[in-house]
């Protein structure tokens, strides 16, 4: 639609305006007086603000950073309006602000509270601080109503603050007691298994076998060598006579020879062989030699004889009764052997006994391994838990301090609510205003709507479209006589139109001065 | 102008009272005029004149003569005017088309006045006109010169509706009418004629009328007509007729 059609349809719209004048007279004045009645009834709405201000953020923050849990919250502002709009705080606020007329009937004070709810609104300033509206129809009781919610909501949330953390610390007391009263039955538990089981730990049983064995190895290596000891001295013994008898009489010979052959050495070297003493010298020699070999030759069939018997002759008469010292110590070896080889049999055996001892130990140790090590673990974790709760009671009492001190999320109110002076939104200098716009733009918007649905032809460019060809588009004609009607009219209108004004504009005076409505 | 025209127009030389008026042709200027209207009542019967405050509308006239003398190629014609609907303009359009027609010196024109429903050709006369189309219609002792009336516009001519406008509808189509448009055309070559019929949506005079005549003009009348009731008044005249449709604001 360009400016030419936006024209000419303006000007078709101003001459049906023309054609009805009277009936848009009406029709303006009775909306406008309509938005100016409304402007009267409409409640003038006073609000007020206020900034609080969450802090979590205390000088004790960073000092006990890990010890104590503070209270965190990341969206402070949903926690505040989650309380701000908690029926139960509103309640409050409903009987601080509206008395006593809340308590007849809970329909009362659910309207009121229904009241308070819409007109309250909580936003975030961002950092923690938030910003509390509240809008009433009285400028006192805006007022009053955002400092009542304000107290009430700094009073109970830190009532419930304390109340959350001493809960909290209560819990956990209550829950270090039990894990105590856990522990000490496992404790006790595990001391009566103790004092049960005699057999000791699987690895005492495992030495002690391990030092059986050792000592029945050495003591089998003992009786090993204690036998072959025994076999050798009995060798030994065997090549030994008994007494030493018949040696002395062929020792003798041989001691007489060798006395014979110095003599005779002697006698050489001062005489010739044919010397007397030399002759005899060499008989005697002769015959000594003679006496040693016959006596020989008795000693070796004594000796086979000897063999043969057995058993150890009796000394020969006459031979001189001197021990065999060598068969002596041989025997006396023997016999030490045997006691000694008989001895370590026995303790062998004892040994053997003890090890078969221990291997049922080990048998009845690792039945009982099993529930200790049961015992053990149900001891280990209740401990480490209890443990653990006893750290986290500590950091539950450290945090009901905090907030019983006061050092938790605070709510500081930065910035107080004021008394409102004026009121907001929507005045009756509004409503004044935009009456006479309003209708205007009510006429010429109905109007122009008509010009628009309305199917008969008003432009003369829409009957082109029926192919037959337009001879003459003739301009509106006013003759002086519809001239000098259409200016009487146009000063009646006028004479209207400002008579609606004053009437307005007096109704308006009427009620701002307080005389209407 | 051809002689025969000269000879006819001076044997129908004037006979009757006042308002009839000698319809001699040889000098147009030397026709029989009553009283000329004053601009003032000129004015006050939305008539045309060229000295109008807006030329505008004159120009439009002269635009609309200049297209139907094109159509007719110059010859003299009988146009039936009619409104799409009641009250539309119709005769207003009618009586300033003629009266643009007299404009010319060399040229005459009649208007017709066959409107029954709100006949206006008195206020086009001075004094009485009660004798008009339909008398002469229905009493065969008038002759056209009687009921053919000067006006207060120069070489403009009337006939009024008349007194006998019941069963007009039955007196159009009777075979005098035909004669009667026929010879009002064809006396005088100069003469151009205009017959003012009721709206076509609410009279079947229109239709009748719209049979005898050489062409028609539809006025479509501001912000009273559908697109539908102009689709339908063009109908009933039918294409062949319809010189074209003049919007009227």
């Amino acid at each position: 639609m360009d400016f030419a059609q936006i024209l000419q349809h303006l000007n078709v719209i101003f001459r049906e305006l023309w054609q009805r004048k009277f009936l848009v007279l009406i029709g303006f004045a009775l909306i406008s007086f309509t938005v100016l009645v409304v402007g009267m009834l409409w409640p003038s709405k006073f609000e007020t603000s206020a900034t609080i201000y969450a802090d979590n953020q205390n000088i004790l923050g960073p000092l006990l950073e890990k010890q104590a849990r503070q209270s965190k919250v990341t969206d402070q502002t949903k926690v505040v309006r989650e309380k701000i709009y908690s029926p139960s705080l509103l309640s409050k606020v409903a009987e601080d602000v509206f008395g006593s007329a809340v308590q007849e009937t809970p329909e009362a004070l659910a309207q009121f509270i229904n009241q308070l709810r819409e007109s309250l609104k909580v936003k975030s300033l961002g950092s923690g601080y938030m910003v509390l509206e509240f809008s009433s129809n009285d400028a006192i009781v805006a007022y009053e109503g955002l400092n009542s919610i304000i107290d009430n909501f700094i009073s109970i949330s830190s009532e419930e603050q304390r109340t959350e953390s001493r809960e909290a610390f209560l819990f956990i007391d209550n829950q270090v007691k039990q894990y105590k009263d856990q522990l000490v039955s496992a404790e006790n538990n595990l001391k009566e298994f103790t004092t049960q089981n005699f057999d000791g730990r699987d690895t005492d049983v495992s030495s002690s076998i391990q030092r059986i064995r050792n000592q029945i190895e050495e003591l089998k290596l003992s009786i090993d060598e204690d036998e072959i000891t025994m076999r050798a001295l009995q060798e030994q013994i065997t090549g030994e006579a008994e007494f030493a008898a018949t040696t002395k009489k062929v020792d003798s010979y041989a001691l007489r020879l060798a006395e014979l052959e110095s003599r005779l050495s002697n006698l050489l070297l001062s005489f010739t062989e044919d010397y007397p003493d030399v002759i005899t010298l060499r008989y005697q020699i002769e015959d000594l030699k003679r006496s040693m070999r016959a006596a020989a030759t008795d000693r070796v069939a004594e000796q086979a004889e000897l063999k043969v018997q057995g058993e150890p002759r009796q000394l020969e008469g006459g031979s001189g009764v001197l021990l065999n010292p060598l068969y002596q110590e041989l025997r006396s070896r023997i016999s030490n052997v045997e006691t000694s080889i008989k001895a370590k049999q026995k303790r062998l055996s004892v040994l053997s006994g003890l090890l078969e001892n221990e291997f049922e130990r080990r048998q009845r140790v690792a039945e009982r391994g099993v529930v200790e090590a049961e015992l053990v673990r149900d001891y280990d974790v209740t401990k480490k838990i209890y443990e653990d709760m006893l750290e986290r009671k500590e950091k539950a009492r450290l945090s009901m301090t905090l907030n019983i001190e006061g050092q938790g999320v605070t709510y500081r109110i930065q910035e107080p609510p004021l008394p409102p002076l004026r009121p907001t939104g929507l005045r009756f200098i509004h409503f004044v205003l935009v009456g006479p716009l309003v209708a205007l733009f009510a006429v010429f918007g109905i109007a122009g709507a008509y010009v628009l649905v309305d199917p008969r032809i008003r432009f003369s460019s829409r009957i082109y479209a029926f192919g037959i060809p337009v001879l003459a588009v003739i301009p509106h004609v006013n003759t002086p006589l519809t001239q000098r009607l259409r200016r009487s009219d146009m000063i009646l209108c006028s004479v209207l139109a400002v008579a609606i004004f004053a009437v307005y504009g007096g109704l308006a005076l009427a009620h701002r001065s307080g005389v209407l409505l | 102008m051809s002689s025969s025209n000269l000879e006819s127009a001076k044997g129908d030389k004037g006979s009757r009272t006042k308002p009839a008026v000698s319809e001699s042709n040889p000098r147009i200027d030397h026709m029989e005029e009553v009283d000329q209207f004053t601009e003032q009542e000129l004015e006050a019967r939305k008539l045309i004149y060229p000295g109008m405050h807006s030329p505008k509308v004159v120009n439009v006239f002269r635009e609309l003569r200049t297209q139907l003398l094109q159509l007719q190629k110059k010859k003299n014609f009988v146009c039936m005017i009619s409104s799409v609907s009641s009250d539309g303009g119709c005769s207003y359009v009618t009586q300033n088309l003629a009266s643009v027609f007299a404009l010319d010196k060399s040229k005459t024109s009649l208007v017709i006045d066959a409107n029954l429903y709100s006949p206006y050709a008195h206020q086009l006369i001075f004094g009485e006109a009660e004798i008009g189309i339909t008398d002469y219609l229905s009493h065969p002792d008038l002759s056209i010169k009687d009921i053919v009336y000067a006006t207060g516009v120069p070489r403009l001519r009337a006939i009024p509706l008349g007194s006998n406008s019941e069963g007009a509808a039955e007196y159009f189509e009777s075979e005098k009418m035909l004669l009667f448009i026929d010879e009002v055309k064809h006396r005088y070559s100069d003469r151009y004629v205009f017959i003012d019929a009721p709206p076509v949506s609410s009279s079947s005079e229109a239709r009748i009328l719209a049979g005898l005549v050489d062409m028609v003009v539809l006025v479509v009348p501001h912000g009273r007509v559908t697109e539908d009731q102009i689709q339908i008044a063009i109908d009933v005249v039918g294409n062949e007729r319809l010189a074209g449709l003049i919007y009227n604001n």
